[in-house]
């Protein structure tokens, strides 16, 4: 069973996170009035770069995307999947805050061995971007860990499904706004699009990838965004719980299936909304950007912490 | 063997070094490798004896003590460690400076002295162990000459005197009431003592203790002390010397006074562990955020030693079972990262003539890989990236802190995680990512025996990493030593109820994973290497040279941050050395250094002597 679970849990991640590519791509069309490339179009392009040629800057250069991406899915495997989580009794939370660090690390380090500045400068950016929404992230995870008094993840999806979802109780509601307030940032997309920034430093961390190095990245990018998102819906939304309607067929195979979808579909929820805030939102200025996560976002994280310590 | 033996050879040894060096200098180094090695192998061999043994060289009428646990051993055995590698780099690094025999005489008298602090078994001992400690760093930091070494060491020994004193008061005040400085007597009668005397006693030691630990706000001396001395020195500066304080913490808080009557020292909801959690708190995050506007290679990792300094209090001052060992294990993490990331730098700065200024390096990946990969591995220490021994002690920490109830330390110990990251991929990035400059193209990696330390140090962090079971035995037995709980440690990790860590289990998911994708790697279309130059810029014109993003890395956020980061703790310092300084200069105004002028305040003060007696007749 854990085999499996192993197995499958990537591959969910990694054609959730491609599927999540394409759905961008078609509904930013559709608010732009165009009819947009199919669905698919990611699996397409990412097959050909596979056979396109490529260039490479040296080692560091390839074991860098090797290392963010074997980060990546080590993170997706620590996190619940509806019922499904491969490594259970592996650290909790701390552990995939950790984790978590890999990929734009190991995209950094790769990054920087291409010496081309506009790389170097979406690195800084990232980083900047990154310390400043890991302010509130941090503040809330820890509301969130405090609140359930537990470190492992799974016994807080655990909670919900019997207290009912984060984002519904009132002492971490603060928490789950201000989540949803960073969760742009997280995902890298508009108005916090500064690191990839096309047309101002020729898309950033990825000018240098070509062929398979570029396919790589996508991929690390698809699942990027399956893990922002997913921490929240595991956090927040219950993870593969539906107001436990499904209650009865748990611990069964049919009801794991379930939970997987469920777990999904709100995923896909969140992330067309998030879809609907880039549509409509110009970029920030990175300066823009540390004012704003460091103000509203921060000061709400802040006080959700401080209502969890009262109440607790 | 006896420990008398052990400190014989060590202060010994640094002696002879020095005669040594009269005859010819290559004896003299092949013997301070040798006598090194001898304390390694000789302390190594007092694993887990519990040795306390008077020896009568009165002093005071006061015998002097040596003993022997598992914190002084855990502590001696980081001294010889890093004195050694130490000792081994310095042997090319310093070949072409002046002054040798005294260079190695310092470093291994430093080391003895060191050792001295931690082997000794009673407080005057401690005390002049420590004055030697002090003083012979001081001379050490200030080795190169130079305006601004000479200020750094200024610096140093002032604060540092500043402790001692306190520390001085401190065995003063302890041997007036219990009459005696035996640690063992001194732990069993304190016992008695009222709490405020043990507060007072608390805060006059952990005055010397911060001081030399360089918290916040005593961490000004730091930064320019390790910037400035040679590199194998600012290694076992930071790795080993600046946690003296965290021994003596160790010594006074948990060995002498006891968890028990730490736990009453409470007032008003402030208690004195809670005081110094914050102190780490602040340390931490103040550290962390100053570092990442630096510049100079070895002054971001001085700033580090601060930061991580932090960690080791949170922990430590926690006072929990898992806390202490996170505190410990941080402790001996931090010593082999840290003292590996000065080699490193040390190694930058003998290739390319002493260049320190990050903003003028770049691209040495290509020439120096060896070095690059002990950067790599000690800057993943240092973030504590999985997989790396700063890892498993961060995780205790944290896991301490938010069980502990205390999510606040744990959102800043956090986040000073996240400032390492910064700064340590700009120390990364501008030494070794990037374009090659054309000046260095010819640079070639630093001989074998600056390759050595810095290998062994990159495996040791990865070992702990991978299976930190090996040390956190040692850990453990610390913990158990001075009272805590045993923990219930795995060979890879820590097991129990609230939360199990594995790292074999990530360990082998990461190795799979990048296995996995390696493969797709090699079997998708061949890539072919390109030069450097050989890059995408958008269609604009690339010039040559000119090319390596370095200068002001954060910008955007140096600009928003460093109008509220002023370190007005030093500046404070300044203003008060300047205003000693003008005071100093006014009374010089009257002592004059004249026989006339001093006749003259003579005759003076008779004259008014003799108008009063006039006047009023008093006398």
């Amino acid at each position: 069973m854990n085999i499996i679970e192993i197995i499958l849990s990537p591959l969910i991640a990694l054609f959730t996170g491609i599927f999540f590519l394409g759905l961008a791509r078609k509904i930013m069309a559709r608010i732009h009035w165009r009819y947009g490339p199919p669905i698919y179009q990611p699996i397409i392009d990412i097959i050909r770069l596979f056979s396109q040629k490529a260039m490479s800057h040296g080692f560091i250069f390839e074991m860098g995307l090797i290392l963010s991406l074997a980060g990546s899915i080590l993170v997706i495997l620590f996190l619940p999947i509806g019922t499904m989580c491969p490594l259970s009794t592996g650290g909790g939370l701390l552990v995939i805050l950790y984790v978590m660090l890999l990929g734009p690390l190991g995209i950094a380090l790769s990054g920087g061995e291409a010496a081309n500045p506009n790389t170097s400068i979406g690195i800084s950016r990232k980083f900047i971007l990154a310390l400043c929404y890991e302010v509130p992230l941090l503040l809330i995870l820890l509301t969130v860990m405090t609140h359930y008094n537990t470190i492992s993840i799974i016994k807080i999806v655990e909670r919900q499904s019997i207290n009912g979802w984060s984002f519904g109780s009132l002492p971490l509601l603060l928490s789950g706004i201000s989540y949803v307030l960073i969760l742009p940032a997280i995902l890298g997309i508009r108005p916090f699009e500064v690191v990839g920034a096309a047309q101002e430093i020729s898309s950033g961390p990825q000018a240098e990838y070509g062929g398979k190095y570029l396919a790589f990245n996508t991929i690390e990018h698809g699942l990027n965004e399956f893990i922002g998102i997913a921490l929240f819906v595991n956090l927040f939304l219950g993870g593969g719980d539906l107001f436990g309607v499904f209650s009865r067929i748990t611990n069964t195979v049919f009801g794991n299936i379930v939970g997987i979808i469920v777990f999904l579909l709100k995923m896909i929820i969140v992330f067309v909304m998030g879809l609907f805030i880039n549509a409509v939102f110009p970029r920030f200025r990175i300066e823009q950007a540390i004012k704003y996560l460091w103000i509203w976002p921060t000061l709400l994280a802040f006080i959700g912490l401080i209502i969890v310590i009262i109440v607790n | 063997m006896s420990l008398e033996l052990l400190i014989i050879i060590a202060f010994g040894g640094a002696f002879l070094t020095y005669f040594l060096g009269k005859i010819s200098s290559k004896l003299r180094n092949g013997f301070a490798v040798l006598n090194a090695l001898a304390l390694v192998v000789m302390t190594a061999l007092f694993y887990g004896q519990n040795i306390e043994k008077p020896i009568h060289i009165s002093f005071l009428n006061i015998p002097l003590i040596l003993r022997m646990n598992m914190v002084s051993w855990f502590f001696a055995i980081t001294i010889v460690g890093i004195g050694l590698l130490s000792i081994i780099y310095s042997l090319k690094y310093i070949e072409h400076e002046k002054k040798l025999d005294y260079y190695y005489f310092t470093t291994l008298f430093i080391n003895a002295s060191m050792l001295g602090t931690v082997l000794c078994g009673d407080l005057v001992s401690f005390f002049i162990f420590w004055e030697m400690m002090s003083w012979s760093t001081y001379l050490l930091i200030s080795y190169r000459g130079g305006e601004k070494a000479l200020f750094a060491g200024m610096k140093y020994i002032i604060m540092s005197i500043i402790g001692s004193m306190a520390m001085l008061l401190g065995i003063i005040s302890l041997y007036v009431n219990f009459g005696t400085l035996e640690i063992t007597a001194l732990a069993a009668q304190i016992q008695g003592a009222s709490l405020s005397y043990i507060l007072f006693i608390l805060i006059m030691f952990s005055i010397a203790f911060i001081i030399i630990n360089a918290f916040w706000p005593f961490h000004t001396w730091l930064p320019d002390a390790h910037a400035e001395a040679v590199s194998p020195f600012s290694s076992i500066l930071s790795a080993v010397l600046v946690r003296k304080g965290m021994y003596g913490l160790y010594l006074f808080m948990y060995m002498i006074i006891g968890l028990d009557i730490l736990n009453k020292l409470t007032f008003r909801g402030i208690s004195f562990n809670g005081v110094f959690c914050w102190i780490g708190a602040i340390t931490i995050i103040f550290a962390a955020l100053t570092a990442l506007l630096q510049n100079d290679s070895k002054r971001i990792l001085a700033w580090s030693t601060v930061g991580q300094g932090g960690y080791m209090i949170l922990g430590v001052a926690f006072a929990t079972s898992l806390g202490m060992a996170g505190g410990t294990f941080h402790i001996l993490n931090h010593c082999i990262y840290i003292g590996l990331l000065f080699f490193v730098a040390g190694a930058i700065e003998y290739r390319t003539g002493g260049i320190r200024d990050l903003n003028s390096l770049g691209g040495l990946i290509k020439r120096m890989p060896v070095t690059f990969t002990g950067a790599i591995i000690g800057v993943s220490g240092l973030i504590g990236l999985p997989l790396t021994n700063g890892f498993v002690s961060k995780w205790l920490i944290y896991k301490t802190l938010i069980l502990g109830g205390n999510p606040l330390l744990a959102f800043f110990a956090f986040l000073g995680t996240w400032g390492t990251i910064l700064y340590g991929y700009k120390f990364l990035h501008n030494i070794f990512l990037g374009q090659l400059p054309e000046k260095f193209r010819d640079i070639k990696e630093v001989p074998f025996s600056m390759q050595l330390p810095i290998i062994i140090l990159s495996i040791m962090v990865i070992l702990f990493g991978v299976l930190p079971g090996l040390a956190l035995k040692v850990v453990n037995a610390v913990g158990t030593y001075l009272g805590f709980e045993s923990l219930q440690v795995t060979l890879g990790g820590i097991a129990s109820e609230t939360g199990t860590l594995s790292t074999v289990n990530i360990f082998a998911a990461v190795f799979v994973a990048c296995v996995i994708i390696g493969l797709i790697f090699k079997v998708s279309r061949r890539s072919t290497k390109v030069d450097q130059f050989d890059s995408y810029a958008a269609g604009a014109a690339v010039p040559k040279d000119k090319y390596h993003y370095t200068v002001s890395f954060y910008n955007p956020l140096d600009r928003m941050i460093s109008p509220y980061l002023k370190d007005f703790v030093d500046a404070f310092y300044i203003n008060l050395t300047t205003f000693i300084k003008n005071l100093c200069s006014m009374m010089r105004r009257i002592y004059t250094g004249y026989i006339g002028n001093y006749i003259m305040y003579i005759v003076l003060f008779l004259a008014l002597l003799i108008l009063v007696q006039l006047k009023w007749s008093v006398f």
